[in-house]
């Protein structure tokens, strides 16, 4: 029975992506249950279509920004959060955790074409507002799964036993506290990377036509051909995949 | 280094728990244990000579320095935690190095001490291992030479047994002690094992709710404890509601026991206290503080047995140790009688 779910499920996940990797290489998809005839050319196009290229390093540079920027916030943020949850903070905690699945990101969206819409703040459409709303949209993913790890090792009784060997709180940091987390910092930026580089509702309000994300430019190609959407969405896959894949290879399991 | 505590006070916030009026001292290279069930404030008292806990009244004061004033990480004093604490991300030698890194010794002088440590606690070919490849009884010898290798003031062992199975405890108790001994370290040991206490302590403070209820030698402690709290807390025993009948007569109601009264004046209230080693089976007939009863419950421990022993109108049974359970009668000799004055 399980089995037969899982199957099923597996089935439901995986025949679009199947799909849509037979269609990129179809010569032609009309009116059929599968393409016809074989060839590159969608990729070829892609390739040389400046719109494409420009928008999937702007993706890259959006999440890139966006991790650098998550990585000096969400540090001392979740160990704030782990010293002030214990203090009897635990609300603003549970916010923080509760955030992105509690605040749509067309929510988040709208807020922002209010306020940088006006003459004060004409900054909508602009490249660092774009990078902002990313780093805002995934910084309590990043903070949730440090706050975790911090949970997990018990981190506070590690701190203790530096006390007593001569650490001063920025030593106990610094020597105790970040090394402990390099491997959770680590996973969590490749999920934030994977997060910024698929998100669509956020970028399709904020970005101009210079400074558009992937997944913005490739609502435009489903309007064309079959096969050259297909093809664009394979690359975004790929993208995706290999944040995936990146992070578990860095992330050695702890022992 | 002689570790002082005078009339020590501590509440935590909010509260009416804590400590009350505690005064001890740990001598130099002296082992002092602290006993007493959970929430009596010992690891409380530990706490505010590292430092973790601040804000008591009265002096904690190390060789007379006055201690209350300094951060933890300024104090030198070498803790073992009962989770033994240890770096997941360094290695064993660099955990033992830790403190010697931040007092900025040159590495290759850093290294060296941390060998050295381990080889003392038996670990010398484990220097180069992750942390957690190391069995609990290991990663406690790792937690005490990284202790012991800033050089401590004074030395913290807070309940460094209790994670440990029991084969593994009565040999690292042992090799504790005899480390200790040997770096002739001033050391708290706060635990909740009164056998751990007594075979591995100079002397052992009892504490209930906060308070010190006594500090002595084991043996002392064992055989002459000051209160009843403390005989309770302290060994087996068995412990009787009487009244001093008439000089070294003692009526505990169902009978009248020989025993040494002292000074007490005939109508004082007393409890007797009476080990279970001193306890003797099947006396002959007309021997001092004979009683006679039934065997109940037996528990078979090798060379002895330990068992209840049921005397008719006694509220509690008699616990009692030897060969071989008494059969209708127990005796116990008058000058093992002890009477508490509570």
């Amino acid at each position: 029975m399980i089995r037969g779910v899982a199957l099923f499920y597996g089935l439901y996940l995986l025949l679009p992506i199947a799909l849509l990797m037979v269609g990129s290489v179809g010569d032609s998809w009309t009116n059929t249950l599968l393409p016809t005839g074989l060839t590159g050319r969608w990729y070829l196009e892609l390739w040389q279509d400046p719109s494409f290229r420009k928008a999937f390093v702007n993706s890259l540079v959006v999440a890139l920004a966006a991790c650098v920027i998550n990585t000096v916030l969400a540090m001392p943020l979740a160990y704030a959060l782990y010293h002030g949850a214990r203090r009897g903070g635990s609300l603003t905690a549970r916010i923080v955790s509760a955030m992105p699945i509690a605040v749509p990101t067309i929510t988040l969206g709208f807020g922002y074409i209010i306020v940088f819409n006006s003459d004060w703040l004409p900054w909508l459409g602009s490249m660092p507002l774009l990078i902002a709303a990313h780093a805002i949209y995934t910084l309590p993913y990043l903070t949730n799964t440090l706050l975790t790890d911090l949970r997990h090792l018990g981190l506070e009784r590690l701190e203790q036993a530096a006390a007593t060997l001569g650490a001063s709180n920025w030593q106990q940091f610094t020597s105790v506290v970040l090394p402990s987390l390099r491997q959770s910092l680590i996973s969590g930026l490749v999920m934030v990377a994977a997060l910024s580089v698929g998100e669509f509702g956020l970028s399709n309000l904020l970005t101009s036509f210079q400074n558009r994300t992937y997944p913005v430019v490739l609502l435009q190609a489903f309007y064309g051909a079959t096969g050259f959407a297909c093809a664009a969405t394979v690359i975004l896959l790929l993208l995706a995949g290999a944040s995936a894949f990146l992070s578990s290879s860095l992330v050695k399991p702890r022992s | 280094m002689s570790l002082v505590l005078d009339h020590v006070s501590y509440s935590y916030p909010g509260t009416t728990q804590g400590l009350h009026d505690i005064s001890l001292d740990v001598r130099t290279g002296e082992l002092v244990a602290v006993i007493g069930p959970s929430g009596s404030g010992k690891s409380t008292l530990l706490k505010l000579v590292s430092g973790l806990e601040t804000g008591h009244s009265g002096r904690i004061a190390l060789d007379g320095e006055d201690l209350s004033k300094k951060p933890v990480h300024q104090r030198h004093i070498g803790m073992v935690f009962q989770s033994y604490a240890l770096f997941p991300h360094l290695n064993v030698l660099d955990n033992v190095a830790y403190g010697l890194k931040l007092r900025k010794v040159p590495t290759g002088e850093r290294h060296r001490r941390a060998q050295e440590l381990l080889d003392v606690v038996g670990l010398g070919e484990y220097a180069r291992r992750a942390v957690a490849q190391l069995s609990g009884g290991q990663q406690q010898r790792v937690a005490l030479a990284r202790a012991l290798a800033i050089d401590p003031r004074a030395l913290l062992l807070d309940e460094p047994l209790s994670a440990l199975d029991a084969s593994v405890r009565g040999h690292l108790r042992d090799q504790i002690r005899a480390i200790q001994r040997r770096f002739n370290a001033t050391t708290l040991l706060v635990t909740h094992d009164q056998e751990e206490a007594l075979t591995m302590a100079d002397r052992v403070a009892v504490m209930q709710d906060g308070r010190l209820l006594q500090i002595a030698a084991p043996r002392d402690l064992y055989e002459h404890p000051a209160s009843r709290a403390v005989a309770k807390f302290v060994g087996l025993s068995t412990l009787l509601p009487g009244t001093v009948s008439a000089s070294d007569r003692v009526n505990v109601g169902f009978a009248e026991l020989a025993a040494p009264t002292g000074a007490r004046t005939p109508g004082t209230a007393v409890h007797v206290l009476i080990r279970p080693e001193h306890i003797e089976a099947d006396p002959p007939p007309g021997s001092a503080n004979r009683l006679t009863g039934r065997t109940g419950a037996q528990r078979y421990l090798g060379a002895l047995t330990r068992y209840d022993f049921e005397v008719a109108g006694a509220s509690v049974p008699f616990l009692a140790e030897s060969a071989w359970p008494a059969r209708e009668a127990i005796g116990v000799s008058p000058a093992h009688v002890r009477l508490l004055d509570d």
